[in-house]
């Protein structure tokens, strides 16, 4: 095949590698399948080969067994993980064929698969393991999908459109469950297709309400598939998906209803209101549960500073507690589980270190990811095992009420809604929420546990809606999201200054409302915001990080996720955009003045002259100190002073001119080799000279004099911008050394902003500070507490030692 | 609509504004029964220390008042107050006005207009470092922040939405790094629906 491709060029060879592809996943699929029934084979034949051995035991002597089968221990873990490695196989395979990921979604791929994988098992063996049990989905498959889910639901769209969200998941369900059942039961009893060899009339009103109270519910892990893959707008997307999840209580509380009320025979008037009150008791039970492990959670994560490794450990458990106890009590697991990610994750996050924070992210979308796959894949499996009864009327006609039932809920549902939002719902919107109400796996574990006896046409009936919805809806939702130009996700990061402003947009409405006198929306969020910072954000979160302002928290952010950027793209021309504040208000300016190059699209810094970098290069390696004892002095109490006093403005301009300076040298000793320093006499009075710096201030302060040398005290003779500073000198190319000194200073609570702002005029150069400083050093030559005693406490124990 | 109507005489320019500003004639009147609330002394108009009273905790509080007040005058009418109210007034989005119509006070420009001035108290045209950082920054993060954090945002902030390079955000720089969120939303008090 290959010689065939070679000659045609690039084309050719593209193609050949698609075809390869799919090659290669026919060649995974038909190995899989064959590999299980082998394996299931082998596991009866090892029953006969133990039988064997013992009977040849009283005869002759057993020679040593070099080489044996034993498959029975192993094989529940040994068919698990093959089954998990199968899919995760598949979802290489699909995105390896860039074509038929962009056309089809990758539910629909695995189902086919595991149609696929069923066929294959059933021809082998003539039955197929009942892998989608409802246990295992229920416990182990639907948890880490709806865990992710929650913990990064994105609050704030959440929360402004909660009323719409909870319209549509309550309201709107309770009407597509009524209405399909109702109507399904109405053709019943109408309609009887002669060739079905069931009578359909025989089906009782309950139990059409129950099965319309299972295919009601928009599903989360089908609408999360798909949507994933449009990338709609953030509105909708939380709108349909908010509904999803929102649903679950009105689900349970209708399935375990209409359950209660077959067996039971008989509904009366006090049921129907105990299952009104049921339903609120499901709905805020999971919630309250939810939050109560949340709550706990973030407490435990405020001790964790000694055991970060465990971190991501408790997040995990308290969820899957949270959502395990909700369904001890029936109430309401997913939303148990979303009020439980929500709640700890702003805490959590305050508390834990940036590794646990990548761990934590990348767990949950990895298990989300494959439970996913495992789902569609044992729903194609579940449809090809089982006994399907396959009647016409009733299918269509479920088909046909469901999409009904949908669109006339959801427009109805938005006139009303309409009228009480300021951003109205267009009609576009309205079309896509109702085309997103994909039903998914949910809807077929609860049918495959119902015990009625029309269970398997009602069966047969939610495979055929979810397969509808999801291949044909999940097809065609896509372009017809392009079709209509529905508006899409926006990509682009926030900057800081959409951050600042839209803060300052809070306040100022909130203050509208209170001169209108008019308790609304923001009104509320900013007491939940005083209370969050007075009582709650002190206990859950550890130390100086629970008085940290949201804003710095968010520049913090930004600066390191610039930093990280402009270490791992290595080379030093091309410096971030943070950059070009520092070096312009230095005397570099004036050449940096105009730059030509330098587009306002794209904010490139020109690159130092190369005079200027052998000079700062000169200074480097003069005035290298050692890392760690610099932070020491950085430490936040004694940074934060009462601004009304007096003198300590220049101090804060001093030290923010070392901060600034510190950062950019350090940012630049990336690109220079700079070996670690010795001792030398040199070293050891500029590391005395910056590293007295806080002694130094409370100094300042008891004797109370200004001296205006000082702001030049840190001006090294020669270099009009390069103070004796340190430099991190961890290895200069590893990425790990910037991580490594962020975190520790996150660490100890420290809030060390990465300086940016300029230095203001007070850069002068000449002699006059050589000599300055030659005194000021002398006068600092007592050393005071050891700065090397600092050093051990500032590792973390799993951080390895930079060498 | 007719004791409503009859009630609006009480209002002092009450047709006017409703053209001017939009608002409904119920929307008007609770306005005016708020106004008349706030103006304990019932001098037909507020002073600062009026509106100062319901805004105590806001950190942009004085900012805010200010804004009420023309520059020089130390009272606020009726109208005035309902005027700046106006900029708040939800947007309709279906409605298509004719050409020579002037701009209704809320739609998104204005309301961006309207931020904007809060930040530029000087009404230079621009905001500066100093008047985002020392006035602007501080109120919102208080005590809690260093002053070099403080001066790092700002100079961030100024920095990326800073196009024209004057080291400083003009109006339509202030817009353009808006553009993203939907002001609409964010600037709309559905009271005064």
């Amino acid at each position: 095949m290959f010689s065939r491709m070679a000659p045609r060029g690039r084309s050719g060879l593209g193609r050949s590698l698609a075809e390869l592809g799919l090659l290669l996943l026919a060649i995974l699929v038909l190995l899989d399948g064959t590999v299980l029934s082998l394996v299931a084979a082998i596991s009866s034949e090892s029953d006969t080969h133990e039988a064997k051995p013992v009977t040849h035991k009283n005869t002759s002597k057993k020679s040593f067994p070099v080489l044996g089968i034993k498959y029975d221990d192993v094989s529940v873990p040994f068919e698990i993980a093959l089954w998990v490695l199968l899919a995760s196989l598949m979802k290489l395979g699909f995105h390896l064929i860039p074509r038929l990921s962009n056309v089809v979604p990758e539910s629909c791929l695995l189902i086919s698969v595991g149609l696929l994988v069923g066929g294959i098992l059933k021809l082998a063996r003539d039955e197929v393991p009942p892998v989608l049990s409802d246990r295992i989905f229920f416990l182990c498959l639907l948890p880490p999908i709806i865990l992710d889910a929650g913990y990064f639901l994105p609050i704030r769209p959440f929360v402004e459109n909660i009323g719409t969200i909870l319209m549509f998941a309550v309201v709107g369900t309770l009407w597509n469950a009524f209405f399909v059942g109702g109507l399904i039961y109405a053709v019943c009893q109408i309609a009887q297709d002669q060739y079905s060899d069931i009578d359909l009339s025989t089906i009782g009103i309950l139990p059409c309400l129950l099965f319309g109270s299972i295919i009601s519910a928009v599903d989360p892990v089908a609408v999360l598939a798909v949507f994933e893959e449009i990338h709609i707008n953030e509105l909708l997307h939380i709108l349909v998906f908010g509904e999803s999840l929102l649903n679950d209580a009105v689900t349970v509380v209708l399935y375990h209803l209409f359950e209660e009320f077959m067996d039971s025979g008989s509904v009366s008037a006090v049921d129907a209101i105990l299952g009104l009150v049921s339903f609120l008791v499901v709905a805020l039970g999971g919630v309250l549960v939810g939050a109560f492990y949340g709550i706990l959670a973030a407490f435990t994560s405020r001790f964790t500073s000694h055991t970060r490794v465990i971190e991501p450990l408790f997040v995990f458990l308290y969820s899957y507690m949270a959502y395990l106890s909700a369904e001890v009590f029936h109430l309401s697991g997913i939303m148990s589980l979303i009020a439980c990610g929500a709640v700890m994750r702003p805490y959590v996050e305050a508390n834990i270190s940036h590794k646990s924070h990548t761990t934590i992210k990348y767990f949950l979308k990895m298990w989300s990811s494959v439970s996913e796959t495992l789902i569609f894949i044992f729903l194609g499996v579940a449809t090809v095992e089982g006994e399907h009864h396959w009647d016409w009327i009733f299918l269509t006609s479920t088909v046909i009420l469901c999409l009904v039932a949908r669109i006339i809920g959801v427009v109805g549902l938005t006139f009303i809604i309409n009228k009480f939002r300021i951003v109205k719902l267009t009609t576009k919107d309205q079309f896509i929420i109702a085309y997103g109400g994909l039903r998914g796996a949910i809807a077929f574990s609860l049918g495959f546990i119902l015990h009625s006896e029309h269970k398997r046409i009602f069966l047969t009936a939610i495979i055929t809606i979810i397969f509808f919805t999801v291949f044909v809806q999940g097809m065609t939702i896509k372009p017809l999201v392009e079709l209509l130009a529905v508006k899409k996700k926006n990509e682009a990061k926030r900057s800081i200054n959409e951050e600042i402003h839209t803060r300052f947009l809070d306040h100022l409405l909130t203050g509208i409302e209170d001169i209108c006198g008019h308790y609304g929306h923001h009104h509320w969020k900013n007491k939940l915001n005083r209370f969050n910072k007075k009582y709650v954000k002190k206990i859950l979160i550890a130390g100086d990080r629970s008085k940290e302002p949201h804003l710095i928290a968010f520049y913090h952010k930004l600066e390191m996720k610039n930093a990280i950027q402009m270490v791992e793209s290595g080379g030093g021309s091309k410096l971030n955009s943070s950059f070009p504040s520092t070096v312009s208000m230095q005397n570099i300016q004036p050449k940096i003045q105009s730059p030509p190059s330098a587009r306002p699209s794209e904010r490139v810094l020109p690159q130092l002259t190369k005079g200027r970098e052998e000079e700062i290069r000169q200074i480097l390696r003069t005035n290298l100190q050692k890392t760690r004892q610099r932070l020491q002095s950085y430490n936040r109490h004694t940074l934060v002073v009462d601004p009304d006093e007096e003198g300590f403005d220049d101090l804060f301009l001093k030290k923010r001119r070392r901060m600034e300076l510190d950062w950019k040298l350090k940012q630049m000793t990336n690109y220079l080799s700079v070996p670690r320093p010795q001792g030398s006499p040199t070293m050891s009075r500029a590391r005395i000279a910056s590293g007295r710096n806080t002694d130094f201030i409370p100094a300042q302060q008891k004797k109370g004099n200004k001296q205006s040398s000082d702001s030049q005290a840190y001006v090294k003779p020669g270099a009009e911008n390069v103070p004796t500073i340190q430099i991190d000198l961890a290895s200069p190319q590893s990425p790990d050394s910037v991580r490594l000194l962020d975190e520790v200073v996150q660490d100890q609570g420290l809030t060390m902003s990465l300086p940016s702002s300029s230095r203001g005029a007070y850069k002068t150069s000449g002699k006059d500070d050589g000599r300055d400083q030659q005194t000021l050093l002398r006068c600092l030559s007592d050393p005071g507490p050891d700065p090397d005693d600092d050093d051990d406490e500032d590792y973390d124990d799993d951080e390895p030692v930079p060498t | 609509m007719g004791s409503s109507r009859s009630s609006l005489r009480r209002v002092p320019d009450g047709q006017q504004l409703l053209q001017e500003t939009g608002f409904s004639a119920a929307v008007l009147l609770r306005l005016h029964q708020r106004f008349q609330f706030l103006d304990k002394d019932s001098r037909g108009h507020l002073r600062s220390e009026d509106l100062e009273a319901e805004l105590s905790e806001n950190p942009m509080g004085d900012r805010i008042v200010g804004a009420f007040f023309q520059p020089g005058q130390e009272t606020v009418d009726f109208p005035s107050f309902v005027r700046v109210l106006a900029h708040f007034r939800p947007t309709e989005k279906n409605r298509t006005r004719g050409g020579e119509q002037p701009e209704p006070a809320n739609s998104r420009n204005r309301k961006l207009k309207f931020a904007f001035q809060l930040y530029d108290r000087d009404r230079d045209g621009k905001i500066s470092r100093t008047e985002l950082l020392q006035q602007v920054l501080r109120e919102m993060l208080g005590l809690q922040v260093t002053e070099e954090q403080l001066q790092s945002i700002a100079e961030r902030a100024i920095q990326e939405a800073d196009l024209d390079r004057d080291h400083a955000i003009c109006f339509d720089e202030f817009r353009k790094s808006l553009e993203k969120v939907n002001i609409d939303h964010k600037m709309s008090v559905r009271f005064l629906e």
